[in-house]
């Protein structure tokens, strides 16, 4: 696959993956806080927390909310640098560094995960 | 009925900007672009606008009054009121008072290829291309732009970015895009889908909000930006 073609499916997924993830956090906030606040009053205690990410369903609940969160992000500063004439000159670069925070963001975030 | 109205009317004569105000007395039905003329032609005749058909067709003279860009033909002062700002259209450079260079405008709509493009052109041989009734609605309002570049000014992402190919432009794209009769839909796409292309729009639709032609550029924009969409995903499949 050529660098240019790469850059172009770029734009259309980003766009498309952008509107998913949105309506994902939506959802995700809200089980987030439902889990967290208004399940019980001692949710946020360290016990607590350490019982409930040895779920492997929350865990890969809580893996897919900070891939979202991360992609929605870093797409999103992608897409304001792009809008200027200063991420217009230097769009491979913006492109670059953006999606590398985001896999930088995610493994790191997983790591922090797994060691759960 | 007549009312004193007063034309506060940003300038520039090639060095500074400056507001200057016209206070006049202005009839009922007298439109902005008659004012103007009655300002060149009684108050200060160094004045500088455009205008030519002064019937809402040809795009000239399109300014921003009280903020919002519009056709000063078409627009009565009193609908207005009796303090009226006049402004050049934004984001485009300002030659003299009124008058934009509308040329980088132009180039970009120039670029998106809006034209009919047929792989079997014969003009030795001209043919009849037929269409339904239903085939026209799917371009028809599109095509009633006048390129008078309002939406241009209003829209958001053509100030931030000056090589977006901006609402106008896409509209044109996605007007022939969407007419049975064109063969080039692919060559726009590729245009349009780049990223000083379709993407750049949020969809404010500011430029649907200023259109004096109502031709809706956000809708073009929205629909050519899903077309592309699909156009792109396709192609990593063949």
């Amino acid at each position: 696959m050529s660098e240019s073609h790469t850059r172009k499916v770029l734009e259309p997924f980003g766009w498309i993956f952008q509107m998913i993830t949105g309506l994902l956090l939506f959802a995700f906030v809200i089980f987030h806080l439902y889990i967290t606040h208004l399940t019980s009053h001692d949710a946020l205690e360290y016990a607590k927390v350490v019982e409930r990410l040895s779920n492997p369903a929350i865990k890969a609940f809580y893996w897919l909310f900070l891939a979202s969160a991360s992609f929605h992000a870093f797409n999103g500063l992608r897409a304001i640098l792009l809008d200027t004439d200063f991420g217009g000159r230097n769009e491979r670069a913006v492109n670059a560094i953006t999606m590398l925070l985001f896999v930088v963001a995610v493994v790191y975030g997983g790591l922090l995960l797994i060691t759960f | 009925m007549e009312r004193e109205v007063i034309f506060r009317i940003r300038r520039f004569d090639g060095e500074k900007t400056y507001w200057q105000d016209f206070r006049f007395t202005a009839r009922k039905g007298m439109t902005v672009l008659e004012g103007l003329y009655f300002i060149k032609e009684n108050l200060d005749g160094s004045l500088a606008f455009r205008a030519s058909c002064r019937m809402g067709v040809c795009g000239s003279c399109a300014v921003k009054i009280n903020g919002r860009p519009r056709l000063a033909c078409e627009t009565q002062i009193f609908d207005i009121g009796s303090t009226l700002e006049i402004e050049p259209l934004d984001n485009m450079p300002v030659l003299k008072d009124l008058i934009v260079d509308m040329d980088g405008f132009f180039r970009k709509h120039e670029a998106v290829k809006p034209y009919l493009i047929r792989r079997d052109d014969d003009y030795e041989n001209p043919k009849e291309l037929l269409q339904t009734p239903e085939e026209l609605h799917a371009y028809y309002d599109f095509s009633l732009c006048i390129k008078c570049g309002a939406c241009y000014s209003a829209c958001p992402a053509s100030a931030t970015r000056s090589d977006y190919l901006g609402p106008a432009a896409i509209t044109a794209a996605y007007r022939f895009c969407a007419d049975s009769r064109d063969e080039g839909r692919e060559d726009r796409l590729n245009l349009v889908s780049g990223s000083d292309g379709v993407w750049r729009c949020h969809f404010n639709a500011e430029c649907s909000e200023v259109c004096p032609k109502s031709i809706e550029p956000a809708k073009a924009v929205q629909r050519m930006r899903l077309m592309s969409a699909i156009h792109m995903i396709k192609s990593i499949f063949r």
